[in-house]
């Protein structure tokens, strides 16, 4: 009986996001509310919008879905006309190659996102939300949907929840699977029925986003880690971490390593705890060659900056790379770098929107140029023409896809060229078809 | 009142409205600007990414197309950095181009072109198979798409989701296989802009397409005589012919359009078929006629003018002067309404060019200019009268115009004063002059508004300089 009660019973003390994710059935509203879920949204109702913002800023918590601005700076850019008409949106998009903690956070325990967008709507005084969802996450959408339902019967959700006399309806919308749409604006194009195009800012979403309204974006992460910042305060929160990248974050972690998955650790933890400790080492026993370590975007981490690299927001960035979504991948000595460069050019050629000039050819070309050993046209100077080309398309376009294809391409030639110069000139017969 | 701010473009003062369009504050002062999406009567899409400037104060570069004036700016765009990143996005814009310029309409009109000679890197790089998409696709209203050389600035997806709010082009696919789709073909009335607006070869005019090299061309600026509207144009022409007719940017009437019935206003004028001399009907086939035989032919004759509604102030006003004294009875030909009295965007249902100047020099002659008028000076017609005919320049509806010719037959001599083409119906005339037409004048025409429009004259094609008043003066003979 203990031990069901234990089971039963939130681990506030060593997580923040995962906190119920080992109580079985706690996608259920009933399981997640005997452990303490929902206890946060009702006391905020009692609080003042503006403290609660207040507390989100306190707290450091920063944006989780790959750009590090921090939430509550990001709230502050928001109306504070409670009656004019705005979004919430969470973005469950996760398209970044690699990434796949929102799936994770989602999947388990859907009602912690859920009573973090409650509370985030009634800080910033939204009447509608909606979670855009993958559309590769089929059965995550699903289990979304139950739990909404499960809300709305409880009367979290609707009119007049309550009674407290504030209305937020939560919708589920799911994407038809771009990479893009995970971009804030590409994701409000996609959600208003066009094109899954960014959208050129000025104006940001916060003052013209959704349908021309205010509109407030935010990654499931940051928003599901608002109800334990609620509970337990800033400061507490500030514990985890550094000084600038407080809490925990999500880490998805793939590749060559013996236990991989999704782990929360507190922000600045060694890359190689999370490897040795966390996953287990590395698989067979092998060498460690290459960590991407914030998504397919980022640049790669060689083996020796791989041991030194502390996962926080700055740390990583010093070292040249970026946390961005947290997606740890890692490759043995049995990898070949160009391998990894092909499949990265390929997918952003695949994924450009085709919008600006500068992504929508230069991708393309990138993946050309990479390619020449397929017809034969390839000789050594091409690393530097990709080099070049890489650098002329960053900083050019309305989002940062022309720099996510830049980014890792310059990455990998920086700290593997000789690498990837033995394998374009290793002649290929795939041209030959 | 509209603020007026400062700010520094490369180191000039420049002065530009408060919040206006920072790109085009810098054209209009002068300033050169690469860019290919923005245009002043679209909204901003910036994709193309070649305006691209820096601002003091300012970490990143960004695009001016998306950026608003205010009070001291510092803005440059010939920095070493902007300048390696215009040529750098220019390098992509012609990464897949098919560079099939000596086939290409747009040839010495290109923005391609254009830039290139200015920011080109002329070293290319480029060994690898371009993409390919589909040339040569009629997309209905006279428009050919060449899906190839298109730089997916979205300037027509644009004009047809916001000018004309038709929807009939998008962008289909995504990256470099991004290309222009028709989801249906083309059926607003004002298509042909799309060939205007579009920045390079990939929408061309069925019309225009590999009549004429651009560089052969010179323009005349005029004003269209399709509708009472009145529309800023230029008429491209040589001489051999008038070849295309554009819109000019006018604040007050048209701004950046004009409709796709104005395109075909020039065609009469350099016609083979246009009248060059004065011709007599023989037996239903126009000779080159001596015109003192038709003067001896008028002489002591009543004298019936119809007159069109397509001349200019400056031509009616002459020709009642040169009737002056005579018994000449003189009436005014209305064509009828086309089409919604006005559809909208530019259009007007009537095409009476110049309705109220006519109007305005019937009144101050004492001629009665209603349609009362012309059928009373209709009915009075007698077997021994002349009836003098002025055809309109453009006629819309043919029948209308026959009606009126059934009802001058009772007249003895019949007479045509055509700025056009011999049309089969004319043979009802006796004898057809020529006079000039909107091309080969110069003058004013009042359009729906009551502006004063300007015509000019370009070049002259055959014996048009004798206009009306030159033949109404054989009243007096």
């Amino acid at each position: 009986m203990e031990r069901i009660m234990e089971k039963d019973t939130a681990n506030y003390k060593d997580y923040s996001l995962l906190s119920y994710h080992h109580i079985p059935g706690v996608h259920n509203l009933e399981v997640f509310e005997r452990a303490g879920g929902y206890e946060m949204m009702k006391a905020c109702f009692d609080k003042d919008p503006e403290a609660i913002k207040e507390v989100v800023k306190a707290s450091g918590l920063r944006g989780r879905g790959g750009a590090g601005f921090p939430t509550g700076v990001k709230w502050g850019f928001f109306t504070k006309d409670r009656n004019a008409q705005k979004y919430l949106l969470c973005n469950a998009d996760e398209s970044e190659p690699g990434t796949f903690k929102d799936r994770y956070l989602v999947e388990k325990n859907p009602h912690i996102l859920i009573e973090g967008m409650i509370i985030s709507a009634w800080a910033l005084g939204t009447q509608k939300g909606y979670i855009y969802i993958r559309g590769e996450f089929q059965q995550q959408a699903v289990i979304l949907e139950r739990a909404l339902k499960e809300a709305y019967a409880k009367g979290y959700l609707g009119k007049n929840i309550l009674g407290k006399g504030f209305n937020f309806d939560l919708y589920v919308h799911r994407g038809a699977g771009a990479y893009i749409c995970g971009e804030e604006t590409g994701m409000i194009s996609s959600l208003e029925g066009k094109k899954g195009q960014p959208k050129l800012k000025p104006p940001f979403p916060a003052i013209k986003g959704y349908r021309g309204l205010p509109t407030m974006v935010n990654n499931v992460e940051s928003l599901a880690a608002v109800p334990w910042i609620m509970r337990f305060g800033a400061d507490e929160y500030k514990k985890w971490g550094t000084e600038k990248s407080a809490g925990t974050k999500l880490f998805s972690i793939s590749g060559d390593v013996n236990k991989p998955g999704v782990i929360e650790v507190p922000l600045g933890t060694t890359l190689k705890e999370i490897i040795e400790v966390h996953c287990g080492g590395m698989r067979n026993g092998n060498k460690l060659k290459a960590v991407v370590p914030g998504g397919s975007s980022a640049p790669v981490f060689n083996h020796d900056e791989s041991y030194s690299v502390k996962m926080d927001y700055e740390d990583v960035a010093s070292k040249g790379s970026m946390l961005g979504s947290g997606a740890i991948i890692v490759l043995d000595e049995t990898r070949n770098i160009g391998d990894l460069m092909k499949w990265t050019l390929e997918f952003y050629h695949h994924e450009s929107c085709g919008q600006c000039t500068p992504c929508r050819e230069g991708t393309g070309w990138l993946e050309s140029i990479f390619k020449r050993r397929e017809t034969g046209k390839a000789s050594k100077a091409d690393i530097d023409t990709l080099d070049k080309t890489a650098a002329s398309m960053r900083g050019q376009t309305i989002c940062a896809l022309a720099d996510a294809a830049a980014m890792p391409a310059q990455g990998m030639i920086k700290s593997f060229r000789s690498e990837l110069e033995a394998y374009i000139m290793t002649p290929t017969n795939t041209g030959k078809k | 009142m509209t603020e007026k701010v400062k700010l520094t473009w490369n180191g000039k003062q420049i002065e530009a409205v408060k919040g206006s369009n920072l790109l085009q504050a810098a054209l209009d002062n002068g300033q050169e600007v690469a860019h290919y999406c923005y245009h002043a009567g679209l909204s901003i899409a910036g994709v193309c990414r070649m305006c691209m400037v820096e601002q003091d104060g300012v970490p990143r570069p960004f695009p001016s197309c998306n950026a608003t004036c205010g009070e001291g700016m510092v803005i440059r765009n010939d920095t070493p950095k902007i300048k390696a990143a215009v040529e750098n996005t220019l390098q992509f814009h012609l990464l897949n181009h098919p560079l099939d310029c000596p086939v290409c309409d747009q040839a010495g009109e290109c923005g391609l072109q254009d830039y290139y000679m200015k920011h080109g890197q002329y070293d290319s790089q480029m060994i690898d198979k371009k993409v390919h998409k589909e040339k040569v696709q009629d997309i209905g209203k006279n428009v050919m798409l060449d899906a190839e050389r298109c730089i997916l600035c979205s300037r027509c997806t644009r004009f047809t989701e916001e000018v004309t709010k038709t929807n009939e082009l998008g962008i289909l696919n995504r990256g470099d296989h991004a290309e222009i789709t028709v989801n249906e073909n083309l059926k607003n009335d004002y298509a042909q802009n799309l060939v205007d607006i579009c920045p390079v070869g990939a929408l061309t005019s069925k019309d225009f397409r590999f009549k004429q090299r651009v560089w052969f061309l010179e323009e005349v600026y005029t004003t269209c005589i399709g509708c009472e509207t009145g529309c800023s144009v230029k008429v491209s022409q040589n001489k051999n012919g008038s070849y295309r007719v554009k819109p000019v940017f006018d604040e007050t009437v048209n701004g950046h359009w004009m409709c796709d019935d104005g395109r075909s206003i020039y065609k009469h004028v350099s016609s083979p078929t246009r009248l060059q001399v004065a011709s007599e009907n023989m037996n239903g086939l126009f000779v080159p006629a001596d015109e003192s035989r038709v003067v001896e032919l008028v002489t002591g004759k009543k004298a019936n003018f119809i007159l069109s509604t397509s001349l200019t102030n400056e031509e009616y006003a002459r020709f009642f002067e040169s009737i002056k004294g005579s018994k000449a009875s003189v009436a005014l030909y209305t064509l009828p309404t086309q089409g919604p009295e006005f559809d909208g965007i530019l259009r007007r249902g009537d095409k009476n060019a110049n309705l109220r100047g006519a109007q305005k020099a019937f009144e101050a002659a004492g001629f009665d200019h209603t349609s009362a008028g012309l059928d009373k000076v209709l009915n009075a017609i007698s077997a021994s009268d002349v009836a003098y005919v002025v055809v309109p320049e453009i006629l819309y509806n043919e029948d209308h115009f026959n009606t009126l010719l059934k009802k001058i037959e009772k007249a003895s001599t019949r007479i045509a004063l055509t700025p056009g083409e011999t049309l089969s119906s004319m043979k009802v005339f006796n004898y057809l002059l020529p006079v000039p037409s909107f091309l080969e004048k110069e003058g004013h025409i009042v359009n729906f508004q009551g502006t004063q429009r300007q015509l000019n004259a370009g070049l002259s094609y055959g014996e048009t300089t004798k206009d009306i008043s030159y033949y109404g003066k054989w009243v007096n003979v």
